[in-house]
């Protein structure tokens, strides 16, 4: 099973913590105009270190979907 | 050594892969961005195979993004976990041997002056623990010794992580690891006071823990080195994979040691270096 980062966008304040958190790079993007982060769950290897940081607990870890798989 | 060579030549656009093509539209080169911009950008770094949660990754990752002049920056790294990344970093990179990559720094470092003289080209050594303050302690240090225009940043993990889990100089005392099974016997070396006495011009102890804190020493060490003198960083990343904690304890296991007292947030700056960061530092102002 792999899991990986999802955001609740209705608690994310677009701090941008999770982003200097991720070990890995261009997983979790900063949306400009919406002023919130977006994960790219083919790239995430699902560490919670994002979810650790959010003092919103607007980042969960969820297994993928068979509509949505990792990156083979 | 030209930033044309990151460029696509006319008509390879559509073969080159996705990740290239990001890089060179909205790639760091020539931007002045710093970790405050990540997100926002294409990373130097791509898709790595170290472990989840790798405090090393994401030191690395902030070391790319503090990096004041990326497109004129060569990188050497040693045998380590952070060459297993090193592959997919769209910089110069050259691979040492296992602790020579502050002899191959220093003979880069002069060559570059003599061809390139009047452009700055950052010698950025990075290493990890094992390379640094083990097997390339004598190299390191001879290149202090002669002041070599290098900096050199230390990616402290604690351990041979790669290779199963043995102890290095780093580990603190009593550390058990799969290859350390009774416990190490003496102190961690204390590297940051070997650099200064050894004629370091900068050092400085941080973490990826505040990136903001991490991207000034980074900065700090590679100005002071092109114009100043050797300069020494140590970055602390713990290992969730050998020190068998969850992935997503990285940071907090910082944090448990900054307020236990054992890890500290260290900066030492000699006058002259003081002297020239406060003309640099202040220009950009």
């Amino acid at each position: 099973m792999y899991a990986a980062a999802k955001v609740e966008l209705s608690r994310c304040t677009g701090c941008k913590l999770c982003i200097l958190a991720c070990p890995d790079p261009n997983v979790i993007c900063f949306l400009a105009d919406d002023k919130k982060v977006k994960v790219d769950v083919t790239r995430c290897k699902g560490c919670g270190l994002c979810v650790a940081v959010c003092p919103k607990a607007a980042l969960a870890l969820e297994a993928l979907t068979e509509s949505e798989p990792a990156r083979t | 050594m030209t930033k044309q060579m990151f460029r696509i030549a006319p008509g390879f656009e559509e073969i080159m892969p996705q990740e290239y093509r990001d890089l060179v539209t909205h790639g760091p080169y020539d931007r002045n961005v710093g970790v405050a911009d990540l997100g926002t950008f294409k990373e130097l770094l791509e898709e790595h195979p170290l472990c989840a949660g790798c405090g090393l990754a994401l030191s690395l990752r902030l070391f790319l993004a503090s990096l004041p002049a990326p497109a004129d920056t060569v990188v050497v790294g040693s045998t380590g976990c952070s060459a297993i990344a090193f592959p997919q970093v769209g910089l110069h990179n050259i691979h040492g041997l296992f602790g020579n990559q502050n002899a191959i720094a220093s003979g880069l470092k002069r060559a570059l002056k003599l061809r390139f003289p009047d452009q700055p080209k950052d010698v950025v050594v990075v290493a990890g623990d094992g390379a640094t303050a083990d097997i390339g302690l004598e190299m390191v240090m001879h290149s202090w010794f002669r002041g070599e225009n290098i900096a050199t940043v230390m990616l402290d993990n604690e351990a041979y992580a790669n290779t199963g889990g043995q102890e290095s100089g780093m580990s603190p005392r009593g550390t058990v690891l799969n290859m350390a099974p009774t416990g190490k016997k003496f102190e961690k070396v204390a590297m940051p006071e070997i650099a200064r006495e050894a004629g370091c011009a900068y050092v400085a102890t941080t973490s990826p823990l505040h990136a903001r804190r991490f991207e000034k020493a980074i900065r700090r060490a590679i100005l002071v080195a092109r114009d100043v003198g050797s300069t020494y960083v140590q970055v602390f990343c713990p290992c969730p994979t050998n020190y068998k904690f969850r992935p997503d304890e990285t940071l907090s296991v910082i944090r448990k040691r900054e307020k236990e007292g054992v890890f500290q947030y260290r900066e030492y700056i000699t006058p002259q270096a003081q002297e020239y960061l406060a003309a640099v530092e202040g220009e950009k102002q």
